[in-house]
């Protein structure tokens, strides 16, 4: 969630900053274009140039010449007839020979070409004269039977395949932005999707625990009322039945809010809830034993409702099926480790991993002589790997039985 | 007191179970007031005094915790609370509500006599407000008076968003808090995810109390953007 929100604001500044680049681009060309339109008195320059040159004396046109040349313009004289052919197809020179006719003809009309020169900025072969000012060679055949040769040289634009560099990087700028709206938009709508997840997997768990709190109720007052059962046995089985129901509840939703993440997280001394668990079976007879052992630190963080449930399918599971419960803690400096051996036929090597899936019960070894969905031992999986743990099924080492481990890691202060 | 004359309350907002509650606590002799939610108990206790009150944790308009925290401060009666949910149990006997016991549902008839007959054995409680003093590792800090003191006696000089943290973390010890959570609990909303403020003022809590307390790391970050007090909390 923070990561993405991250990416978002990054993507929105990325945005912005391409929009503000394009628009700066732009606003560059508008005015620059319009700039050229009008500071580039091409064809009056060169109608006053043909004037001046045709009046001067020969010792003033060097002069001349050079006092006209600069980064923009070069002029020449060429003896003889050089005119050119105007190329019909391209626009600037079609358009500077137009008015330099037009300039011209106050003088009478000269001869003239107008062309894009081969070398420097020339690319008009493309028609991209619009984005990249190209260089023009005009020239008009004076009375004095010379040629001016006038080179009209464009500001020098560093360019990139043939355009300005300022067109690539806008062109860039505008497939990034277009790139960054994608992604943004993308990711806005997968935030979407995660909203409406989380939303469904909340509904989900509201749903189940409003189901859980409704049939509890219904749980109690059936539970106030079978006291009434005159028959002891009978009692004592609705009894049994309405607490196995209420056991299926809470395993259900406890499974529902582990496989969603929604377990509480706090400090557990792991040792003292096992110790508890065991002393309320041991309170009712059941042959439930815990090894001592020295004092360890087993604090974890955890759902100290999800743990009790584990332990506790662990340990009925083992009286249920293995006779007796053997339990045992160990801890090193990483994992606490809980093992419930029983003392009944063991579980075959091939049936561990599947006997850890919902709903799977050995039938053939354990008949159904009561409820129990096959529920227990998923369930405790599911919790233990919502802490970070791991549950695996061996032999247990002192009897045939079978040995479940639990292994959980300790909590590290940070 | 004779126990046949014991007046037991029952607020419950299942009128099936209030009715079978009350059957069964009248078949042992108990004298029985019912309520469906807080108005009808409040009326109930203008005219009379039970001896014991047993109050539902989920009851509509102001719910059982609700109730049971305004009626341990003023009555002297105890409160069996009853609650339907197993992860609740936490929050009804915390150091919030000052319940004096508690059953979850379902419960037998025979369970929830044993229970009253057990609470009316104690007797009235000896009037005692709920503690606002606690000692946290080597510190102590008092609640109402909004002071930390250190293990010589010293205070320890917090600003109030720093108290209203540290007080936060009291309340809930030994439990991950989030960053929405101690937004919503110490300024009643949920900051914006980036806000770095709650962050700024762990970290200087942090920092005054490891400087004053010699137990290092008293709140601890947890993976995912959560802290822990890491001290257990005890009532002084």
């Amino acid at each position: 969630m923070r990561l993405s929100s991250a990416v978002r604001v990054c993507l929105i500044i990325v945005l912005s900053v391409t929009i503000v680049w394009i628009g700066t681009v732009a606003l560059f060309y508008l005015s620059s274009a319009s700039a050229i339109r009008n500071n580039r008195p091409l064809p009056a320059q060169v109608a006053a140039l043909v004037s001046l040159l045709e009046q001067a004396s020969a010792t003033q046109r060097p002069l001349i010449l050079r006092a006209v040349t600069s980064q923009s313009m070069a002029a020449r004289l060429e003896p003889g007839n050089h005119i050119g052919v105007t190329p019909k197809l391209q626009r600037v020179p079609r358009l500077t020979a137009r008015a330099v006719d037009q300039y011209l003809s106050v003088l009478g009309g000269r001869p003239n070409s107008v062309s894009i020169r081969r070398e420097g900025n020339a690319r008009g072969g493309l028609g991209f004269t619009f984005a990249a000012p190209a260089d023009l060679e005009i020239r008009v055949l004076l009375s004095t039977n010379e040629t001016l040769v006038v080179d009209a040289l464009s500001y020098p634009v560093a360019n990139f395949f043939g355009v300005p560099v300022g067109f690539v990087a806008g062109l860039t700028g505008a497939v990034l932005g277009l790139i960054a709206l994608f992604a943004l938009q993308r990711e806005i709508a997968f935030n979407r999707l995660q909203v409406r997840i989380s939303h469904l997997v909340r509904g989900r768990i509201a749903m189940i625990g409003g189901i859980s709190h409704d049939v509890r109720t219904f749980l109690t007052r059936l539970r106030l009322r079978v006291d009434r059962i005159p028959d002891e046995q009978e009692r004592d089985r609705a009894v049994a039945d309405i607490a196995d129901m209420i056991r299926l509840l809470d395993d259900a939703l406890l499974a529902s809010r582990a496989g969603s993440g929604e377990l509480n997280e706090e400090l557990i001394d792991f040792a003292q809830i096992v110790s508890a668990e065991v002393d309320d079976r041991r309170a009712v007879g059941k042959p439930v034993d815990l090894a001592s052992t020295a004092p360890l630190n087993s604090t974890i963080l955890g759902d100290r409702l999800a743990l009790r449930r584990v332990i506790a399918n662990l340990i009925d599971n083992a009286l249920f099926y293995g006779k007796a419960a053997h339990l045992s803690i160990e801890a090193d400096s990483e994992f606490v480790t809980l093992h419930v051996d029983d003392e009944g036929p063991g579980i075959p090597p091939d049936q561990r991993e599947q006997i850890l899936e919902p709903f799977v019960r050995l039938e053939d070894s354990r008949n159904r002589r009561t409820g129990g969905a096959g529920l227990g031992l998923a369930v405790a999986r599911s919790l233990v790997e919502a802490h970070g743990g791991k549950i695996s099924i061996t032999d247990a080492p002192l009897s045939k039985g079978a040995r479940l481990t639990v292994q959980l890691p300790l909590f590290v202060a940070r | 007191m004779s126990e046949a004359a014991s007046t037991v309350l029952i607020v419950e907002d299942d009128a099936v179970i209030r009715r079978l509650v009350s059957e069964a606590l009248r078949n042992e002799g108990f004298g029985v007031e019912a309520a469906e939610d807080a108005a009808e108990m409040d009326a109930i206790l203008v005219r009379t005094r039970p001896d014991l009150v047993i109050l539902d944790v989920m009851l509509p308009g102001e719910d059982g915790l609700s109730i049971c925290r305004r009626l341990h401060a003023h009555e002297r009666f105890p409160i069996l609370m009853l609650s339907a949910k197993s992860d609740e149990i936490d929050r009804v006997v915390g150091l919030e509500t000052g319940a004096d016991d508690y059953l979850v549902k379902p419960f037998g008839p025979r369970e929830l006599i044993a229970r009253v007959r057990a609470m009316l054995r104690r007797g009235p409680r000896v009037h005692s407000p709920l503690g606002r003093r606690f000692s946290v590792g080597s510190l102590t800090v008092d609640l109402d008076a909004r002071q930390v003191i250190d293990a010589q006696s010293a205070p320890v000089a917090l600003t109030s968003a720093e108290f209203d943290l540290f007080a936060c973390f009291i309340q809930r010890p030994r439990r991950v808090l989030t960053r929405d959570q101690i937004g919503k609990w110490t300024r009643g909303r949920i900051p914006d995810p980036l806000d770095r403020s709650i962050d700024m003022i762990v970290s200087r809590l942090r920092r005054k109390l490891d400087r004053s307390s010699k137990d290092a790391n008293l709140i601890s970050t947890v993976r995912n953007g959560g802290y822990l007090l890491t001290a257990h909390v005890t009532p002084v």
